[in-house]
């Protein structure tokens, strides 16, 4: 069906815009890869574990988050958190959602 | 080998951790062994079956390819920048298109000497095969342009263009003006050349390979000169003007399709020049000189916008 396609395509894209800011946000404190899998599907964001793992990574990589290995009940698990420069960030991408969000319900309102 | 749930496992991991850096790949792949044990655990005991290789598979199936999970732990990484992507294509195929065209012009000729299957085999291998250098060197040299822009950014202000501007400016239009005059006093005499390289000693031979026949003198000669003298007062009207206006445009293109045709009728026609080489030599410059106002021609005609609405507007 083209229009389950299509509506499939712009609902990723949808995902795809606030993965990032999912995700930061609940990173204010440390949780490991599948704990803030968990947190952000109860929240009813569930982002695929393929797609959240890598992005931690990249995250780090960009200088936002900090990790660390920690063992815990005799796994080890590496646990993710914002750094100051992550904090800052999320601060200003949560103003910029706020925005984009009163837009959005002021634009969807039916006349 | 029958494989366990662990083994899957295992080769899912190795098959994303290959793909990274060595400075990340042992560290990435621990910590996802990690993870995909405990989300598989969870599957377990959400779904009250017993962990095994069939399970493990159609977990890891729904986690993603190992290609594109390893892709994901990289920086994205375009070797051509994505707004070149169309540029790219359109440069290939045209290319292509062009290589593939001159090898075919050939087959006939190679046809005749080995016989048409062989020759079209010949085409295959040295021309077909042979022009895949070209995709090459545009990858190469859309890589370098992307590499650049990322290296030194360009300012990313838009500055206005005239549609009509002179390409190469006015100096352009000057030089091109004199290129014409020079060109139309060698075409008229072009045996002048030969006085000024060797000083009037160059050899009769010489002289004659440059003398036009008395039917081209007499009949295309004068047609073929009159229509590129015309172009004289055309180049001094864009000058004076500052501009190539709409009307400058079609004159320029109507002269530029009659001069083709006209240079086509000179080469189907008799002799230009008393002997055969340079006779060849010269309908074979004007040849290219055609395909090539050919192709500028047609590249105008695609490059023009014209808006218009595609359907009749309602009126209301």
């Amino acid at each position: 069906m083209a229009n389950t396609d299509t509506f499939n395509k712009l609902e990723l894209e949808l995902r795809r815009g606030v993965v990032v800011l999912a995700t930061l946000s609940q990173l204010r404190a440390p949780r490991y890869g599948y704990e803030l899998r968990q947190a952000l599907s109860d929240k009813g964001m569930p982002i695929e574990e393929g797609t959240l793992y890598p992005l931690l990574r990249r995250l780090e990589t960009q200088g936002l988050l900090k990790s660390e290995w920690k063992l815990e009940g005799g796994s080890q698990r590496r646990y993710y958190s914002l750094n100051a420069d992550g904090r800052k960030l999320l601060k200003k991408l949560v103003e910029s959602w706020q925005g984009m969000n009163d837009a959005m319900n002021e634009l969807l309102k039916e006349d | 080998m029958k494989m366990n749930a662990n083994d899957v496992v295992e080769a899912y991991v190795t098959d994303v951790a290959l793909q990274l850096s060595r400075k990340q790949r042992n560290d990435v792949a621990f910590e996802l062994r990690a993870l995909i044990n405990e989300g598989l655990q969870d599957k377990a005991e959400e779904t009250g079956r017993v962990i095994d290789a069939a399970m493990a598979t159609e977990f890891l199936n729904a986690f993603g390819h190992p290609d594109v999970v390893a892709a994901r732990y990289r920086p994205a990484l375009n070797v051509i920048d994505p707004a070149d992507g169309q540029k790219f294509l359109r440069a290939t195929f045209i290319g292509l298109a062009i290589i593939w065209g001159l090898g075919l012009l050939e087959l006939p000729q190679t046809a005749s000497d080995v016989g048409f299957l062989n020759a079209l085999a010949k085409w295959w291998m040295d021309t077909v095969i042979g022009s895949l250098w070209w995709p090459g060197v545009l990858v190469a040299g859309f890589g370098i342009s992307a590499w650049v822009g990322r290296r030194w950014p360009k300012n990313p202000e838009w500055k206005p263009k005239s549609n009509d501007r002179i390409r190469g400016g006015r100096l352009g239009m000057v030089m091109g003006l004199f290129g014409v005059m020079f060109g139309l006093y060698i075409l008229a005499e072009p045996r002048w050349v030969l006085d000024v390289v060797w000083g009037g000693h160059a050899a009769p031979v010489a002289y004659q390979a440059l003398t036009y026949t008395d039917s081209f003198l007499q009949l295309q000669g004068p047609i073929l000169f009159t229509l590129i003298l015309l172009y004289i007062p055309f180049f001094i009207a864009v000058l004076v003007k500052g501009r190539h206006t709409p009307m400058l445009r079609r004159i320029e293109t109507a002269s530029s399709l009659l001069t083709c045709a006209v240079m086509v009728w000179v080469i189907m026609g008799g002799p230009i020049f008393m002997t055969a080489t340079s006779d060849g030599m010269t309908k074979l410059l004007m040849l290219l000189i055609v395909i090539f106002s050919l192709i500028v021609l047609a590249v105008q005609m695609y490059q023009s916008v014209k808006p218009t609405p595609n359907q009749q507007p309602q009126i209301q």
